[in-house]
């Protein structure tokens, strides 16, 4: 079962080319589902479009099996907790006082407000105004008030921007925990597929408004192996690919050098050593990184 | 107690704590009676007299309600509607607000409500510094008397009720700008323009007609007018026209956050 499914999902700001072109997405109930793309690929339009917070133009919407529509919204929002882009904080108040107004909407227990807090590490913030805060504690501030009522459902929109790393880890450790032990489903947005890779287990890429991948993250995994290559800078690349065509059929030369994909160590250094021994001098070998770009490139092709 | 729109109430109520638009009422509401208690101390010899009138409380009442309501007033609500209105454009929190589990419906009158409980708070703070402007020279000074003549409670009663309907064209305007639009200077400069067209436009033969005229109509028009405009209806059909406006173009915003 699926905690949200979009389908054909397409959205178009006024005067301009669609942001999102009649995606899909599934985010398996139980998951912490990764929802990776560049900066301006569609991902927080999605994200606002599964909120509400953006009026559906095409396609449908189903969170908890049930259609997302003005009848549904309120019992849904109920079970959903939600961060997006920078954290909503109203800066005159102090952080106890920021969560105590989300505290009268949700009618949850007041002693919250301060578990809450201190799971995210700001119980001793005390009266101190969330106007001073630095963008690290805005942001834990915000995924407080998205934890506050204990949700089914966490949307969280870039939610590690402005942490340093020992606060990305604690965040990464936090919203895991609370996946394994209270069995909350994790949508989570980032435009870091290092970041993602560590956390999830269910993944979607979108670049340009298009989805790109969607399915388990060892998926990806095999996907990006198949991605991944061995480059060879030689004096003479073509008379190289003619040499060891026959044995890799699979390798071709990209601009100044000889391409071949993944390959052992082993066979690494008997390449070298044909191509060496036949006279051919090699500058340099390198595994190109196989980043995002690279994976976004593998799957557009 | 578990009332939706209640607990959305509440949770604006929190909001303003703290606030510019709630140091606002306070320090408005006893600006005016703050000025003439100088000014009457300040003429200390003719302070007894005045206490032993049989107008004393009526003569204060009319001086303090005219400074108030020609200027302070229409201003003062201008600026407080703006001010905690914007509040979630300023704190990039209209996405938070619109993805709790409340009525849309409930959220505009809850705003709604906070502003016009905000200017009752200040309607009372500010009879609060007026009956202050008779007493407490009454209580500092032996040899000035406590006024003899009754107070007059119906016609403070009366002054508040249409001052209080007077503002709510202002209140309603103001709320349905700052609801739409994002920068605070569009809403602040809507209103200022509007308090100076009805300044300006006090003498025109269909100044009743401007929204933001009936504060100081109440004291620059009503008598030319008796009889032929009611200033509470105008005053009672601006609000109900902006508030039904406010409220559509809300409900009808595609972007919420």
């Amino acid at each position: 079962m699926n905690a949200i499914e979009a389908h054909n999902l397409t959205y178009r700001f006024p005067k301009g080319d669609p942001v999102l072109n009649q995606i899909d997405l599934r985010v398996p109930t139980g998951s912490i589902y990764g929802f990776l793309g560049p900066n301006g690929a569609g991902k927080t339009t999605t994200l606002r479009l599964l909120l509400g917070l953006l009026r559906k133009q095409q396609g449908e919407i189903r969170v908890f099996d049930q259609s997302f529509s003005s009848r549904t919204r309120i019992s849904l929002l109920h079970r959903i907790g939600s961060l997006i882009e920078m954290p909503s904080v109203y800066s005159h108040l102090s952080a106890t006082d920021n969560l105590r107004i989300w505290q009268k909407v949700y009618q949850c227990p007041e002693k919250r407000v301060g578990e809450v807090l201190e799971l995210v590490g700001l119980a001793g913030t005390g009266a101190k105004k969330a106007g001073k805060f630095s963008l690290g504690m805005k942001q834990r501030l915000g995924i407080a008030a998205a934890l506050l009522h204990t949700p089914d459902l966490l949307v969280l929109d870039e939610p590690t921007n402005g942490l340093d790393p020992s606060g990305i880890i604690e965040i990464r450790e936090l919203l895991k925990k609370l996946n394994r032990e209270s069995g909350i489903t994790i949508l989570i947005s980032s435009h870091l597929l290092a970041e993602i890779e560590k956390l999830v287990t269910d993944i979607g890429i979108i670049n340009k408004g298009n989805m790109l991948f969607e399915g388990p993250l060892n998926e990806l995994k095999l996907r990006r192996q198949q991605a991944a290559s061995v480059a060879f800078e030689t004096s003479d690349n073509q008379r190289a690919l003619n040499l060891i065509r026959e044995a890799h059929p699979e390798s071709r030369v990209v601009s100044d050098k000889l391409l071949l994909p993944a390959l052992p160590r082993e066979a690494v250094a008997a390449i070298n050593r044909k191509l060496v021994e036949d006279g051919i001098d090699v500058f340099g070998i390198t595994t190109p990184e196989s980043d995002l770009e690279t994976i976004f490139m593998h799957l557009t092709k | 107690m578990n009332i939706p729109f209640l607990n959305t109430f509440r949770s604006e109520w929190l909001k303003k704590k703290g606030t510019a638009a709630a140091w606002l009422v306070v320090i408005g509401g006893f600006f005016i009676p703050f000025i003439i208690l100088i000014g009457r101390v300040y003429y200390f010899d003719s302070l007894a007299a005045r206490h032993t009138d049989p107008n004393a409380w009526v003569a204060v009442f009319t001086t303090c309600w005219k400074q108030m309501a020609i200027l302070l007033l229409p201003f003062g609500v201008i600026l407080a509607t703006s001010l905690i209105t914007q509040l979630e454009f300023r704190n990039n929190t209209w996405k938070q607000t619109h993805t709790a589990p409340q009525r849309l419906t409930h959220l505009f009158f809850a705003k709604l409500l906070v502003i016009l409980i905000m200017l009752l708070q200040f309607f009372a703070l500010f009879n609060l510094g007026v009956y202050l402007v008779v007493a407490l020279p009454s209580l500092a000074f032996p040899s000035i008397p406590y006024p003899d003549a009754p107070f007059p409670f119906a016609m403070v009663m009366k002054w508040n009720a249409t001052l209080f309907l007077a503002s709510l064209p202002i209140v309603a305007l103001q709320y349905l700008i700052s609801l739409q639009v994002r920068n605070f200077l569009v809403p602040l400069g809507v209103g200022i323009g509007l308090f100076i067209a009805s300044l300006v436009g006090m003498s025109w033969q269909y100044s009743y007609t401007i929204p933001y005229i009936y504060c100081s109509g109440r004291f620059l028009l009503a008598e030319k007018l008796a009889g032929t405009v009611d200033l509470n209806l105008w005053a009672a059909g601006y609000f109900a026209l902006f508030t039904v406006a406010g409220y559509v173009l809300y409900i009808a915003k595609k972007e919420k956050g």
